[in-house]
């Protein structure tokens, strides 16, 4: 670093000063010593009472040399007061005084005080002439001392001297070609400084440290030179705004010939990033060369040109490489974990030696280069990732195809979701979010379509998909940062996969449910079965044609009224009401009718037990219990031909007469196929117990077949047309004419459920067929209603 | 050749509407009407069966080799729209005068000479479509019958657009014989291929739309030929 030199600012001090000593005040003309000339040698005088001590840095080799007639800046000299002063300031440069003064007081003789005298001054006839060659010989001095300084040598004159020739120059209106010599004679010195620089060194930190030195050897001697030529700086150079400062003039010498002897230059720049490119392979470098050196080159106003821009392609190649290696020989989490580090790196680096604006580009280079430009290659290996996790879970996976690598032994379930979370995170960095989500997207319907589509699996299919949603609600949590773009794409795409397949993920959802509201289900607590349901809601409410579930869980429900089966009424009843927030009250309207019958079968039975017709008619040890169903409520039972025994019919009839006696107007019909006879023959006793409650006959009806089940779907599908139907017959009867891409628009619109434009136009093909529409006459892309 | 057997001298007809009729006609128009009208009604006598008191196909097929066209001339099925005669195979009286006044034929050399015009008649595009529709109804031949089967169809097609369509005609005859989903035509899918083949670019069908209210078979027929070229 530089060392400081210590300046005064002495007519500032002075004025402020209340001095008795007349030779260090300004305004008033020093009685002590007389004067036999005008203004210009109270000013000398002036310039000679401003000697200054300084302390000079020994290694420089400039000393002071003190036989002088102030033996008090001797003492002075040899105290090693200095600051700190910033080389490139002007201003404000403030001195260590006690020596100024101590000399200043010492000059002091101590005069008893005399009575006024009077003064006459009397004008010289003529002006004083300078003496010959003043100029000549002033310079003389100062050019040796420059010389000196910068040979590092001795120089037999005292600064005090020096000043004075600098003062005497400038005020002789010498200072234009006082600065011209100045900077000649710096500039001799400079170069050839630089120059021996040229073929120096072939280790390139040695070379470097040379220029290290020479560049610090420059500033101590410029602001040495700056030092004793102040005055120069403080008047001509300020007067003359095409000029510089000399600290600035020395720069601008110090950077023409650094760049003309360029081989100097370019083999700094390359030392540096050489030892940057070392650092970045793991090697200790010397982080202070660095500094001083890139500092250096801010001074020169050439960092930006001469380093940065090759500093930066430098990084783009060095991580260009770097990330396609590691790509290659990484897995993915490694590979960001590295990134990760790099970019820490890299931004330390600026925090250490390289310039504050180069932190931006630097760390952009380093992004670009190691993620954006990998982006696909990450993506395509982190669907691992992925897969590990899922199959963590022991979900299928079946329908991805891609080779696993090695190294999915052991998987921590908390290490794959942070490795996400890095991807996330990094990726963010570089706009990549939207590779993400879209690789996301495909992942979940890919994966959910192996789900869906596998019929071997069918039976496991609502299990999966619940874990499947789960663990991804998982990951947007803990790895998406809840990103709500990404929340939205998981529901897309769940919405996507899960009605890839017409009407049998309804048709499990529903069974799922039976099974879940069904009684048997030990262990299961309420809290459990509440956010079991809720989930399976999530599911339901991604399906497409809910009147497929509508009727399958229909079906399911009345089986398990009828057969007292419910695990929990309550849990019914809430599922009940989540389809209706869900669906609106249309949809549960049926549901919750059948639940009524249900209750108000159980006071019907009682009132029958105390009825008449049961107390006289039916004979003893007979229970008989009868649910009565409002149909339009409940499915539709195929009519079945089942002969009971004669006694049963009789007993119906009984239940029958007490029934119409107490509502009339009614019409029973006794549902066979769903009648459930229990027989309980003690032979012994001889008794006969029956039980004729409508539940299903196990005989008849054992378990529920394929054929059942598709003919269940078969009906919601005839359903859909009669619906159909009757949307286009009621638009066409209120609009009486309408074109067939806004009836299209209006049967989408006001139909539930999924439908292609294809069934529609079957449809219509159908009633014109029919004759409740037909096509106009002279456009035939209108329909007219036939009344 | 006449059918010798059925050969009337006089123009009494054996039913008495018919004779009400004849005053009709003779009381509407002049003498040199009356004799042309007594002229046709001759001439149906002699193709006309006796007994059904129409011409019946076997009377039809003599008319042909008279007029010495194939009876599967599709001038035929013109002459029969022009007489608008509603049942295929048969010609009553008030059809063959009707038919037979408007080319004002009363002798068969004339109804031969009339043939040509009425083709030109026929096929001028705004009776085209008339006679177009009046052929798909002409083929319904049972009671309630709406459609006609395939192999009919395809004959039809070929009667009457395969000299203005033909390649149109050629490729959706062999869609109609490929495809499976389609047993029988209506009336609205036959309408509607006329429509296509007078609007529709062949063969790269670029301006058909199938969002729009073509008829699904055509829908079917479009993407089957699509699939077929590449």
């Amino acid at each position: 670093s530089v060392t400081p030199l210590s300046m005064s600012q002495p007519s500032n001090n002075n004025r402020k000063r209340s001095s008795t000593s007349s030779s260090s005040s300004y305004t008033s003309p020093p009685s002590s010593t007389t004067t036999t000339g005008g203004p210009h040698f109270s000013l000398m005088k002036k310039a000679k009472s401003q000697a200054v001590s300084c302390s000079f840095d020994n290694k420089n080799g400039f000393q002071l040399d003190n036989n002088n007639n102030n033996n008090n800046i001797n003492s002075a000299s040899q105290d090693p007061s200095s600051m700190i002063v910033d080389p490139t300031e002007n201003d404000a440069v403030r001195a260590s005084s006690a020596g100024g003064f101590t000399a200043n007081l010492g000059r002091k003789k101590a005069t008893p005080p005399q009575p006024a005298k009077k003064l006459v001054i009397k004008l010289l006839k003529a002006k004083p002439t300078l003496p010959t060659n003043f100029e000549e010989n002033t310079w003389a001095v100062l050019k040796t001392a420059i010389s000196s300084i910068f040979l590092k040598q001795p120089d037999p004159c005292d600064l005090e001297k020096l000043y004075q020739a600098v003062n005497d120059l400038c005020l002789h209106k010498m200072g234009g070609s006082l600065y011209q010599r100045i900077e000649k004679e710096c500039e001799s010195h400079i170069s050839s400084a630089l120059q021996s620089l040229v073929g120096q060194s072939e280790d390139l930190v040695v070379f470097l440290s040379l220029v290290h030195k020479t560049w610090q050897d420059f500033c101590d001697q410029m602001l040495m030179i700056r030092g004793i030529a102040l005055y120069l700086d403080r008047t001509y150079v300020k007067q003359t705004p095409s000029v510089r400062s000399l600290w600035d003039m020395g720069l601008q010498l110090f950077r023409k010939h650094l760049s003309l002897a360029s081989e100097v230059e370019h083999k700094t720049v390359f030392g540096l990033l050489k030892m940057i490119e070392s650092e970045r392979l793991g090697e200790a470098v010397d982080r202070t060369l660095l500094s001083h050196l890139l500092k250096m080159f801010t001074a020169l106003g050439i960092y930006p040109e001469s380093f940065e821009k090759p500093f930066l392609e430098c990084t783009s190649e060095f991580y260009a490489a770097e990330g396609v290696k590691y790509m290659q020989h990484s897995d993915v989490p490694d590979y960001l974990k590295h990134v990760e580090v790099r970019l820490h790196e890299e931004h330390d680096r600026c925090l250490l030696y390289l310039d504050a604006s180069t932190r931006k580009p630097l760390v952009a280079t380093a992004e670009r280069q190691l993620l954006e430009l990998h982006i696909t290659a990450i993506l395509d290996k982190a669907w691992i990732l992925l897969i590990f996790i899922f199959k963590f879970h022991n979900i299928n996976t079946i329908g991805f195809s891609q080779p696993l690598t090695s190294g999915f032994t052991m998987l921590m379930d908390g290490n794959r979701t942070q490795d996400l979370r890095r991807m996330y995170t990094l990726f963010s960095r570089v706009n990549a979010l939207e590779s993400l989500r879209h690789a996301l997207s495909s992942y979940i319907r890919k994966t959910g379509q192996g789900i869906v589509t596998d019929e071997e699996k069918d039976k496991d299919m609502v299990y999966s998909l619940l874990e499947f949603k789960a663990s991804l609600d998982k990951i947007w949590e803990e790895s998406f940062s809840k990103n709500d773009v990404f929340c939205n794409t998981i529901k897309e795409a769940f919405e996507h996969l899960i009605n890839l397949r017409q009407n049998r993920p309804a048709e499990l959802i529903a069974k799922f449910l039976d099974e879940k509201l069904r009684a048997g289900n030990k262990g299961t607590s309420e809290e459990e079965l509440e956010g079991t349901l809720d989930k399976v809601l999530v599911l339901f409410r991604f399906i497409q044609g809910k009147d497929v579930f509508e009727a399958f869980y229909k079906k399911d429900l009345a089986k398990r009224l009828l057969l007292g089966k419910s695990a929990s009424i309550d849990a019914e009843k809430s599922m009940i009401s989540k389809l209706k927030t869900e669906c609106g009250s249309q949809f549960t309207n049926k549901l919750e009718g059948m639940f009524k019958d249900i209750e108000l079968s159980k006071e019907i039975n009682e009132s029958f037990k105390q009825s008449s017709q049961a107390r006289t008619k039916l004979p003893s040890g007979i229970e008989m219990s009868v649910h009565v169903l409002t149909t339009g409520y409940w499915p539709t039972y195929p009519p079945m031909d089942v002969r009971l025994p004669h006694e049963l019919n009789v007993y119906q009839d009984i239940f029958k007469e007490f029934y119409l006696s107490k509502y009339s107007g009614r019409r029973l019909m006794w549902q066979n196929s769903l009648g459930h006879c229990v027989l309980k023959a003690e032979f012994a006793k001889g008794k006969k117990e029956l039980a004729v409650s409508l539940f299903q006959v196990n005989a008849i009806q054992l378990k529920e077949t394929v054929e059942e089940n598709a003919s269940t779907t078969e009906r919601v599908f005839q359903d859909r047309q009669y619906q159909v139907d009757a949307a286009i017959v009621r638009i066409m009867k209120t609009r009486k004419m309408l074109s067939h891409t806004l009836l299209i628009t209006e049967l989408f619109q006001q139909l539930k459920f999924p439908i292609k434009p294809v069934d529609l136009k079957k449809r219509i093909e159908s009633l014109i067929d029919r004759e409740y529409l037909e096509r106009d006459k002279s456009n035939p892309q209108i329909y007219n209603y036939l009344a | 050749m006449r059918r010798a057997s059925s050969k009337k001298a006089s123009s009494n007809s054996t039913t008495s509407t018919n004779s009400s009729a004849m005053d009709l006609f003779r009381s509407a128009t002049g003498k040199a009407a009356t004799k042309e009208l007594e002229r046709i009604d001759q001439l149906f006598y002699s193709y006309s069966n006796e007994s059904s008191g129409m011409i019946d196909p076997e009377g039809i097929e003599y008319l042909c080799s008279d007029l010495e066209v194939e009876h599967t001339d599709v001038r035929i099925l013109m002459l029969a729209w022009k007489m608008q005669a509603e049942k295929q195979g048969y010609f009553t009286l008030e059809e063959w005068r009707k038919g037979l006044k408007a080319l004002h034929a009363d002798t068969i050399v004339k109804l031969k000479k009339a043939l040509p015009e009425l083709e030109n008649e026929v096929r001028r595009p705004s009776n085209y479509v008339e006679f177009y529709s009046y052929a798909f109804r002409y083929c319904l031949t049972e009671e309630k019958q709406k459609s006609i089967d395939i192999e009919s169809i395809c004959e039809l097609l070929e009667l009457v657009l395969g000299s203005q369509f033909p390649q149109q005609v050629d490729l959706f005859v062999q869609y109609l014989k490929t495809q499976v989903d389609y047993k029988v035509i209506n009336m609205d899918q036959w309408m509607g291929f006329y429509r296509f083949c007078n609007e529709i670019s062949f063969p790269d069908f670029n301006n058909y739309d199938e969002e729009l209210a073509w008829p699904l078979i055509l829908d079917n027929f479009v993407d089957w030929v699509k699939s077929k070229q590449s």
